[in-house]
């Protein structure tokens, strides 16, 4: 395998966009190329991300975003994974540059959802869960986020505040990022006055939904002799799968493709979960910041909720994470979600986001579920 | 009504698999109350979807109409599924009568 680096990264700004996915993808690539100092006839394949084009009378975008660029005879393909369809695509990218079938790849994410109402949005969201058990039945993302936490709560008594206390932390760093799409912090009493949507959760355990795109541009060392910005290298990119249903899980307490994708991470990387420094995870319910924090190894089962109460996961915290706000509060393109996090660390680790700067910024995982876990990705980077 | 949904065990992977009746009894073992519904469910909220471990064994996913607030189900209580008027699995409360 060929040392592989993220050399270039871009997004727009999370929230409502008035132009189209395919129209904001091909803006963030081309922005994601320039900065890497390329131009896109150096792009060897393109990996696309648009689960939820069909809302826009749109699939099969990827050649759309090619042309675009000027660029119509490079490969692309679309890649759907849900939730972690563009992560799906970095993982993608990865193996082809690493395996030397391209010397630099596109990695582009895009969700255009913003023009649906919610109870459309709901609808197409949960055509993601398993339609014929659980959307059958009753269930939306919320619903089904909200009974894992019911079944967490039962056991590890986590308390609302607790949970608030995740939300607080994630507005208050996605108030410091201009691509958030809530650019204002919350208090406990905003939080708790908040309404249910699924109980336990309530509106400010939810993430929005939201418009938005993102892009990477992934290379192997050797065709990058003078990168333009500090690279991340690509020291794990690991997927998991796993059962999805809610009556089919061995337990209610963790996403088990989580645990999988961490622990063929942290292998590839010959790394420990010690040795990250911060991390992007996968917080599309408050009640998933907990669960990922637990699976990915950092905290033992029933104690992530109260670490973060305690502020160990702030921006200044020993162990920082989502520093970009979050799905909570950065908001949640559905396919942009997974690159997003990506730029994220390439903005902090290129000093690119000022008042929101981690302490350390050598290593980093980001974390990133498909539905309700029925697959995951995780990466970790270091510097050079 | 037949349906076959999977050819293996998504546990072991064994494939074979038999059909066997279920208990139409259980008890809650994790369960949301919706107010924010999808299409399917617009005219229902607020609903519980609930996951249900069956007496005998064996587990499935339901919803119950008749529970409107948290405060209205606890995990652990018991309920009996009802032939309902929607294509998904009903549960309603058991009565302490009929809790043999
Ligand atoms: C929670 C949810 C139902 C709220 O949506 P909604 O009822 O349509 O809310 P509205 O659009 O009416 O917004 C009402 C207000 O709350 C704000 N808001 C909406 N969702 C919000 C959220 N998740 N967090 C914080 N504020 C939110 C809106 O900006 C709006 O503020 P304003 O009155 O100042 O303009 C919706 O955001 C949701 O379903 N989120 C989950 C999405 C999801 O499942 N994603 C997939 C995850 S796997």
């Amino acid at each position: 395998m060929r040392e592989t680096w993220v050399v270039g990264a871009a997004s727009n700004r999370y929230g409502k966009m008035t132009e189209t996915a395919r129209e904001a993808a091909t803006r963030v690539a081309l922005e994601a190329i320039r900065d890497a100092g390329l131009e896109p006839k150096q792009i060897g394949h393109t990996f696309v991300a648009n689960c939820f084009g069909l809302a826009e009378h749109q699939a099969h975008v990827g050649p759309l975003i090619n042309n675009g660029l000027g660029i119509p005879e490079v490969p692309s393909v679309t890649l759907e994974s849900a939730c972690s369809s563009s992560s799906a695509a970095l993982h993608e990218a990865f193996v082809h540059v690493a395996g030397g079938f391209a010397d630099a790849a596109l990695v582009v994410g895009a969700e255009r959802l913003g023009h649906l109402d919610t109870l459309a949005a709901t609808s197409y969201f949960a055509i993601a869960a398993d339609y014929a058990f659980e959307t059958k039945n009753g269930a939306t993302f919320p619903g089904l986020y909200a009974t894992l936490a019911s079944a967490y709560r039962d056991v590890y008594k986590t308390t609302p505040e607790m949970l608030g206390s995740i939300a607080i932390k994630n507005h208050a760093n996605a108030a410091r990022n201009p691509h958030a799409h809530f650019q204002k912090e919350i208090s406990m009493e905003t939080y708790l006055a908040s309404p249910l949507i699924a109980s336990p959760l309530r509106l400010y355990d939810c993430c929005p939904f939201s418009d938005g795109a993102a892009a990477l541009v992934v290379a192997a060392k050797e065709a990058m002799p003078r990168p333009t910005n500090e690279p991340l290298v690509v020291r794990a990119s690991a997927r998991a799968g796993a059962v999805t249903d809610m009556q089919d899980r061995p337990d209610l307490l963790g996403l088990p493709s989580t645990r999988a994708a961490a622990a063929a991470a942290f292998r590839q990387a010959r790394m420990t979960p010690k040795e990250i420094d911060f991390l992007e995870v996968h917080d599309c319910f408050t009640i998933a910041e907990v669960l990922a924090l637990e699976d990915l190894g950092f905290f033992p089962k029933g104690t992530a909720a109260k670490e973060s109460a305690d502020g160990v996961t702030a921006r200044d915290g020993r162990l920082p994470v989502n520093p970009s706000g979050g799905l909570k509060a950065k908001g949640h393109p559905v396919s942009a979600t997974g690159a997003g996090q990506v730029v994220e660390v390439f903005e902090q680790v290129n000093g690119r986001a000022p008042g929101r700067e981690v302490p350390r910024s050598g290593t980093a995982l980001t974390h990133n579920v498909g539905a309700t876990g029925g697959s995951c990705s995780v990466h970790i980077f270091s510097r050079r | 009504m037949t349906a076959t949904w999977g050819l293996a065990c998504s546990r072991c992977g064994r494939a074979g698999l038999e059909e066997r009746a279920l208990s139409d009894r259980g008890r809650v073992v994790a369960f949301t109350v919706l107010n924010v519904p999808g299409e399917e469910f617009l005219n229902e909220a607020p609903y519980a979807y609930v996951v249900v471990e069956l007496e005998g064994g064996g587990r499935v996913t339901g919803w119950m109409p008749t529970v409107r607030s948290e405060a209205d189900l606890s995990i652990g209580e018991a309920v009996r599924f009802v032939p309902g008027y929607k294509p998904g699995v009903q549960f309603v409360k058991r009565e302490a009568s009929e809790t043999t």
